[in-house]
């Protein structure tokens, strides 16, 4: 049997712009070469700025999880300038990252992931949808579709969470270093208490069932697009003056082998499928856009030489939410679970933050010239590092989720974990060539934006 | 024809069995249809170079929400971000829509244009034998369209994707065509301004366009005009910190030389904007917006003292009214 090329380009319904070459033999592919094919040179664009733009500028590497972007930006600088930050302020900027995450899964499930398992009405945007492997029946598929458009409004609800106490969404103005510059009242606090009622009622009322129904139509998906279950997270929702408690834990798991912190000396990024050239002498990557071999603008990223995994499934996993395999399927329900805990937390934090001023307290003088933040974004895990030059950027380095899952191949020739998931994948019939792969990765909830900057 | 008329009519013709119904409600039923049509814009959009965050400001649409938008107002031919069909079956649908709705559609072109290195910074999509860049779509759909619309400011003007040192040589779209754009920038934009935009072209054609381009029902107006702490400003009490209720020139608003409806309007179901939460306009509907508002809060006179600006020609003044002047002399 020959070997077939085929390309998927666009694959559509995520952020960016990806095309997936897959090399397919006797219906089975063989390889598959992750392509992202936009790149804007955001840690160029950093330099020279004063550190202090940080928070506003990075969150503009991303549209659909921007908050944490900021949020990785305001923990930097408030390790730069040794701020202490309060209770209240804590609790006010978990809610607003968290309003974001539940935005970003909610329209993550129904916008992007839907249409791979739900006939949707024949009418733009969703026209010549490839129905061939729907499998819901009439009226099982009648509501879950219907439930599209329920979600348009409640995801717009969790912006509005957003917006109350940062001004806007995307690009949330009040989450900045030293604490949140908007003062907490008690109808801001009434208004979000009473949003996040409504957002709650979907989620249980239909995510959670929809998730269900979808696991169960579609379970063969247990056994499809599974990675090799290298798992990393920098942790989520972080607590204590200094930013320095974790509410979910982070780690590196491989196989039964648990590491609680990550070491990010262990980090590196590698560059040889993608289109940079790197200097002998030095560490500095420009692009190169015609560099032969080379097939996307995302650098592999490598945790002790190896590829990992980010996203709900592995902060699930790690902190005993979710106990399931590594598979299409099971990145789809853990980040519903997910979804769930998040809409919960947000309820009780709500009723714990105090009426008052704005909590906000920020010193005036830098205690550092360079420094490191981690946070979990909402696909996985997020890094910002600044080298300073008095107040001014000299080097700033962002290595996102994305770049994790979506990595290219290393100089060892190993595959990213989406490259993994999608080789070994059977594709029955003809009709199916674009669906399978389809399902397969936007279970990672790619965001290409991000991953290139 | 009311219901109850229909009623009779039905009634009256109910047991004829020679069509006499159906010859009476046809020609009835297709007045209706025809005079209540709704005539929906055909949509192609195109994601080039920005962060999607214009996509998800769309989304944050209320009244009309988006599914409305999508059932009322516009046929959301091409999407990245929302269509069902992918890979080849979409570009497909791409270019079977140029065909089909050659120079009616309107082209949304969300994020700025790489320009540098053949483009190859932005591909929208690839086929076995060519990369399609954003460069050569762009140039492709906007000779084809009716109306070009640019969301956001990377489209508009280039915005963060051609900040300095603009490695990618990115700009705005409309430097790369030689016809009428309408600007609709912000960075994002608020989906006000964009479904707003949508609703002129739709009902009333083209809108009314300020020096930029931009719809001026949106942006005839600086923030710093109808801002809510003008009053401060006026007395010359100005912000100390982040969390004061003073006049935030002094934190580096940037509102006296921004135009745009945000201290009316408001975001994500008009329920806050920036100065709302304490914190200063950045700017991020103007042209030059980042470098003109870096570092984001330094007062207006010194935002120039950054190192990125030097390439920069906008004119700086010694107080905030000076910008108030300019905007009056023009």
């Amino acid at each position: 049997m020959s070997k077939k090329k085929i390309i998927i380009s666009p694959v559509t319904r995520l952020s960016g712009l990806l095309s997936m070459e897959l090399i397919v033999e006797d219906k089975q592919v063989i390889e598959a070469n992750a392509s992202c094919t936009m790149f804007r040179g955001f840690e160029y664009i950093m330099r020279d700025r004063h550190v202090t733009d940080a928070v506003y500028m990075t969150q503009r590497v991303c549209g659909i999880c921007s908050t944490v972007h900021g949020a990785a930006a305001s923990y930097l600088l408030d390790k730069l300038y040794d701020n202490d930050i309060s209770e209240n302020a804590q609790y006010i900027r978990n809610v607003m990252l968290a309003a974001d995450f539940l935005q970003n899964h909610i329209r993550h499930f129904y916008f992007f992931g839907l249409p791979d398992f739900v006939i949707m009405p024949n009418q733009p945007p969703f026209i010549n949808q490839n129905c061939y492997d729907c499998r819901l029946n009439d009226s099982d598929n009648h509501r879950v579709a219907s439930h599209y458009f329920d979600a348009v409004a409640v995801s717009e609800k969790c912006h509005q969470i957003l917006a109350l106490f940062g001004g806007k969404a995307p690009h949330q103005h009040s989450f900045v270093h030293g604490g949140v510059s908007v003062a907490p009242t008690a109808d801001k606090i009434n208004k979000a208490l009473s949003l996040i009622r409504d957002i709650r009622t979907f989620i249980e009322g239909c995510l959670m069932p929809d998730t269900e129904l979808i696991a169960h139509c579609y379970n063969d998906y247990y056994d499809i697009g599974i990675t090799p279950g290298r798992f990393l997270s920098f942790g989520l929702f972080r607590f204590g003056n200094k930013n320095h408690e974790l509410l979910w834990r982070g780690g590196v798991k491989a196989g039964s082998q648990f590491r609680n912190e990550a070491n990010l000396d262990y980090i590196k990024e590698d560059i040889t499928k993608a289109w940079y050239y790197r200097p002998k002498w030095s560490n500095e990557d420009t692009p190169a856009p015609y560099k032969p071999g080379a097939y996307t603008w995302n650098k592999a990223v490598l945790y002790d030489g190896l590829h990992y995994e980010g996203g709900p499934i592995v902060r699930m996993i790690i902190n005993g939410f979710y106990s399931g395999g590594t598979s299409t399927m099971d990145r789809i329900v853990a980040r519903s679970i997910e979804t769930k805990l998040i809409a919960e937390l947000i309820e009780k934090w709500l009723k714990i933050i105090k009426i008052g001023d704005a909590p906000i307290a920020r010193k005036k003088d830098l205690a550092a010239s360079e420094g490191i933040s981690i946070t979990d974004a909402m696909r996985g895990p997020l890094l910002h590092a600044v080298k300073l030059n008095g107040e001014q950027v000299d080097k700033f380095d962002i290595i996102t989720p994305t770049s994790w899952n979506f990595s290219p191949k290393d100089e060892k020739e190993n595959r990213g974990p989406a490259e993994e998931a999608l080789v070994g994948t059977l594709i029955p019939h003809p009709d199916l060539k674009y669906v399978i792969p389809g399902r397969i990765i936007r279970s990672f909830d790619p965001c290409i934006s991000c991953a290139t900057h | 024809m009311n219901k109850s008329d229909f009623e009779s009519i039905c009634l009256e013709h109910r047991l004829c069995n020679d069509h006499t119904l159906s010859s009476k409600i046809i020609p009835e039923a297709c007045d209706f249809i025809v005079s209540n049509k709704k005539n929906k814009l055909p949509v192609i959009w195109l994601e080039t170079s920005d962060s999607g965050d214009n996509n998800i400001a769309f989304m944050n649409t209320t009244y009309p929400y988006l599914h409305q938008v999508f059932t009322d107002m516009i046929d959301l031919l091409y999407s990245n971000t929302f269509m069902a069909a992918q890979g080849g079956d979409a570009l497909e649908i791409l270019f079977n829509s140029i065909k089909l709705h050659h120079g009616k559609f309107t082209l949304v072109v969300e994020g700025a244009i790489p320009t540098k290195d053949d483009g190859l910074y932005n591909v929208i999509a690839q086929t076995k034998s060519h990369r399609i860049t954003a460069l050569e779509a762009v140039k492709l759909l906007g000779a084809a369209a009716e109306y070009v619309v640019a969301i956001g400011t990377c489209a508009s003007f280039g915005g963060i994707s051609s900040a300095a040192p603009n490695t990618t040589g990115s700009v705005g779209v409309s430097k790369v065509l030689d016809r009428d754009v309408i600007n609709v920038s912000g960075c994002p934009v608020n989906p006000d301004w964009f479904v707003g935009t949508l609703a002129h072209l739709l009902m009333y054609g083209k809108p009314e366009l300020d020096d930029l381009g931009r719809p001026k029902m949106f942006y005839e107006y600086t923030v710093h005009q109808h801002c809510q702490r003008r009053s401060y400003f006026d007395k010359k009490e100005f912000a100390e910190h982040l969390g004061d209720i003073e006049c935030m020139f002094s934190l580096g608003c940037a509102g006296p030389r921004t135009s745009a409806d945000c201290p009316y309007r408001q975001w994500i179901n008009h329920v806050s904007w920036p100065v709302k939460v304490n914190t200063p306009c950045i700017g991020c509907t103007n042209q030059d917006f980042p470098d003109g508002s870096t570092p984001f809060f330094s007062p207006l006179p010194e935002k120039t003292l950054n190192k990125q600006k030097q390439s920069l020609t906008q004119p700086t003044a010694e107080k905030g009214e000076a910008y108030e002047q300019e905007k009056d002399n023009n």
